[in-house]
């Protein structure tokens, strides 16, 4: 029997659970009159043509130019991971967090 | 008649497309003490894409014309357009002007027309309830 401790797998997954329930909450709440797919569901810029999602970020790491010059095979496929979308990330965590907890909890198995 | 079916206070988004703001000021002056348009929960947002109504005020210069489409398809359905002033309806003193491409309704469907240059801001608060009717009016034959 796994105890319900900090690092209980089970309150991980319920903890991971709650926060869906959470966003599922929040996001059934939220405007019903955009139609997908047309510019009603696009970011408002005074007018203007929204830029693609990579181009909307100042970047700073032109200040760490010979970093990256010399560290470039380690972080092409890094730079390229980080595509400055916020579901991308989400995604990343939610996997991550449940790869971990799947792993801690055979490991709680064992 | 009752307006019920429409059921959220009315968002107003305001777009010059070229205005000398002599309209733009008018509409201030309808949000102001003396008239008092958010008692009635009218008012003025800062994105289409929270608004139900468009309030227009300008001729359309060359340079509006693609953002003044943009703005338009932004905003969510069911929407509205008020053009304030006489330049949005027909150029006003503006219309022989090389850089002008048109009236609003040249671009966009218009269902509200204020005339003034300026309109004195009791015909503004005048045309935002006709547009609120029209809009209520919409929601009780989707309720029906």
């Amino acid at each position: 029997m796994v105890s319900l401790t900090y690092w209980s797998p089970i309150a991980l997954i319920i903890a991971l659970l709650v926060l869906l329930a959470i966003t599922f909450i929040f996001r059934s709440r939220g405007e019903e009159r955009y139609k997908k797919g047309t510019a009603q569901t696009q970011i408002f810029l005074a007018g203007e043509e929204p830029p693609e999602p990579e181009k909307r970020h100042v970047r700073a790491h032109h200040m760490y130019w010979g970093f990256f010059q010399a560290l470039k095979r380690y972080y092409e496929p890094t730079i390229n991971a980080h595509t400055g979308i916020v579901n991308d990330y989400l995604i990343w965590f939610t996997s991550l967090a449940a790869l971990t907890a799947l792993i801690v909890f055979v490991a709680g198995l064992l | 008649m009752g307006l019920n079916s429409f059921k959220r206070a009315l968002w107003v988004f305001h777009l010059n497309t070229g205005s000398c703001n002599g309209c733009d000021i008018e509409i201030v002056a309808a949000l102001t003490p003396r008239y008092d348009l958010e008692r009635f929960g009218i008012v003025l947002v800062g994105s289409p894409r929270h608004a139900d109504v468009l309030l227009v005020t300008g001729p359309v210069t060359r340079q509006m014309e693609s953002r003044l489409k943009r703005v338009y398809e932004q905003t969510p359905d069911p929407k509205l357009v008020i053009v304030v002033g006489s330049c949005g309806i027909e150029g006003g003193v503006f219309y022989e002007s090389y850089n002008l491409v048109g009236p609003v309704d040249q671009f966009i469907p218009v269902d509200v027309y204020v005339p003034g240059c300026p309109p004195r801001p009791e015909a503004i608060i005048e045309a935002v309830v006709k547009a609120w009717v029209k809009l209520e009016k919409g929601a009780e034959e989707k309720v029906a």
